[in-house]
């Protein structure tokens, strides 16, 4: 897309977007980090649906999470990639979706996607959460100072407008995120292998079958077993069922 | 160095260097996809440049989102590894095999190999210092594995099994019996087995659904898992692929990957990053137009059947006809296909590969790629069925 026409876009599917939002106002949880973000968010929005069913829950479709993938997310529309007719299409599509459609659901998981300063304040332009989740502050450069500092301060930002009744709900495995706390006036629920952390997995066994560990949250603990590898997987469980109880 | 350690020119190569000095040849033989890399592809590489992030080493292993989009494509075949500890972004899927040989093998070693199989394997076996078994396929069986001659093959040398699914050249794929065989096998005798699935996108009509032996949880600690952007996504020139592997095997993998190109390039991670987000249309586009070539070179090798036999190719893109014994007789009076393919190349102007260089059994056989447009295939067969008549 040409960079005039993209901003053309971009201001439309903001506005339509602002539109829809203010119609219906919907709970939204927010997922931000370097990754891990679509796997926390399809945790979630499994263990929401479960509990309030599936219409009332939607998250991005794919990992549409920035300028342009957010309002697509939220208006539920699919991308006009490099298309000129495509977009033009969309945008006539997001009008009438913001104007006159008459169900929409009532909580949004959304994942943020930031890469550089200023990215955050403009998707809050759009969005304003009620909940907050933080996956991970990750560099994929060997430089290990690589713009790190600049997505914290962008997910500071985020932390900071949450409202006071909101939640912040934060990785305590990870030292950047862990510092997040102290800039919010929201409640904040950790989670990790850490000790400390409120919701805390421990024991971790792999097997060929996937993983296994324990789970302790809100004095309840059980055992649990999920059939994929890696640790993200087990962030991401703890997450879903952190968002689940307390919603 | 031995002289059956020898490394030489890779005889695909060997033949395309061969064909570019003869003018208007015209080429079936270097299976490069004839299409350029899709757009989205090329603007989200052109803006990771523009946006200053391609300039520097990546970690290792690639970039976190890279490597975490493809566990999500993994997962949705039913493939399932963590994308921070069993997932390594490589320079093509050569270096991926390359590092996984050096890893694994010690001086001597052998590791088995299909044949006919695709010709680059020898040399990146030998590169580690192992030394490549030949395993025949069965032709009659369409290519299949002959799980008796297998076995027979094993020796306490053996330290992994090396094959490509679909198979090249001869476009055929095992059976998830033959592969749940081989895995077996790969237990008991205590092996690795290397699986580099790059034609996997392009399935055309086989007779059973594709299957991969990295859906099987039960030999992920012995399993690599190799796929290559170039075919899929018409990225040859990018060299761009990833393998996913057990963490343990990961984990000393990953050490050779780093000694040998510190990380894959990163320009490429981008671009690869985009082909896994937005390239499904093309790629949808490439399975159609590949069948449809796959249907005419089919045709055209029909018509000449007192000079070709060949196995309907479900996959990939290239055909594997065997010549007649009187024809090879005639066009290369007691030569075999490599005096084949070169008076097919001098006097048709058509440049093949010959099947001597897949293996033993790839003898009397040329391969044919359909990579190309429909053009240069029906040039080449008009060429070829004048140069018979």
């Amino acid at each position: 897309m040409k960079p005039f026409f993209k901003k053309i876009v971009q201001f439309y599917l903001k506005i339509f977007t602002k539109i829809i939002l203010w119609r219906f106002k919907p709970f939204i949880i927010a997922v931000a980090g370097s990754t891990n973000k679509t796997v926390a968010k399809e945790y979630i929005l499994k263990f929401l649906r479960e509990k309030y069913g599936e219409e009332e829950v939607r998250g991005n479709p794919r990992s549409y999470n920035t300028e342009i993938g957010l309002p697509l997310a939220i208006l539920y529309l699919d991308t006009g990639e490099s298309s000129f007719w495509k977009w033009w299409k969309i945008l006539i599509q997001a009008k009438m979706k913001a104007l006159f459609s008459r169900k929409f659901p009532s909580k949004l998981v959304l994942e943020l996607g930031v890469e550089k300063k200023g990215d955050m304040k403009y998707l809050l332009e759009i969005v304003r959460p009620s909940w907050v989740v933080v996956t991970n502050i990750e560099g994929s450069y060997s430089d290990a100072q690589s713009n790190l500092d600049d997505v914290f301060e962008e997910i500071k930002s985020l932390a900071q407008k949450l409202p006071k009744n909101g939640k912040l709900i934060l990785n305590f495995d990870d030292e950047r995120v862990k510092n997040l706390a102290e800039f919010s006036k929201a409640e904040t629920i950790s989670f990790g292998f850490s000790d400390g952390s409120e919701a805390q997995a421990s024991d971790l066994k792999t097997t060929v079958q996937g993983q296994t560990f324990n789970f302790v949250f809100q004095g309840k603990e059980e055992s649990v077993e999920i059939k994929k590898y890696g640790r993200h997987n087990i962030y991401a469980w703890m997450i879903a069922k952190i968002v689940k109880e307390n919603l | 160095m031995a002289d059956n350690n020898k490394i030489n020119l890779s005889p695909i190569k060997d033949m395309e260097l061969r064909a570019s000095r003869i003018p208007g040849v015209v080429s079936l033989a270097q299976g490069v996809p004839s299409f350029d890399t899709p757009d989205a592809i090329k603007n989200a590489a052109i803006e990771a440049i523009q946006k200053g992030k391609v300039a520097k080493y990546s970690l290792a292993p690639g970039l976190l989102e890279l490597r975490e989009v493809i566990a999500q494509n993994l997962e949705k075949e039913n493939k399932f590894y963590d994308f921070e500890e069993e997932v390594i972004v490589t320079a093509g899927s050569i270096e991926a095999i390359t590092a996984t040989m050096l890893a694994i093998l010690s001086p001597g070693d052998e590791v088995l190999v299909p044949d006919p199989t695709y010709t680059s394997y020898q040399p990146a076996i030998k590169v580690a210092g192992g030394v490549p078994v030949f395993v025949p396929l069965d032709e009659k069986n369409h290519w299949a594995f002959d799980i008796t001659e297998l076995e027979k093959r094993i020796t306490p040398k053996t330290k992994a099994l090396l094959f490509c699914n679909p198979n090249n050249p001869t476009g055929t794929i095992f059976t998830r019996n033959q592969l749940h065989a081989v895995a077996q096998l790969a237990i008991r005798h205590d092996f690795y087995i290397l699986s580099d699935e790059v034609y996997k996108d392009f399935i055309f009509d086989a007779s059973e659904k594709f299957y991969s032996l990295a859906q099987m949880r039960g030999i992920r600690d012995r399993l690599v898992y190799i796929f290559s952007f170039s075919k899929a996504y018409a990225m040859t020139g990018w060299r761009i692929a990833y393998l996913a592997t057990h963490q343990d095997l990961a984990k000393k993998i990953l050490g050779v990957h780093d000694a040998l190109v510190t990380c894959a390039p990163v320009v490429s991670q981008y671009a690869a990053l985009a082909a896994l987000e937005m390239a499904d249309e093309e790629l949808a586009k490439y399975h159609a137009i590949y069948k449809s070539r796959r249907d005419l070179i089919c045709r055209r090798l029909d018509k000449l059947k007192d000079i070709f036999e060949y196995q309907r190719p479900d996959s990939a893109y290239f055909v594997f006809p065997s010549i007649k014994e009187d024809i090879l007789q005639k066009i290369a009076p007691g030569g075999g296909s490599k005096e084949f393919a070169i008076e097919l190349l001098e006097k048709a102007k058509v440049a093949t590969v010959p099947g001597a260089a897949f293996g033993p059994v790839g003898e009397n056989h040329i391969r044919m790629c359909f990579g190309r447009n429909e053009e240069d295939i029906n040039l080449a067969f008009d060429r070829m069925e004048s140069f018979f008549k």
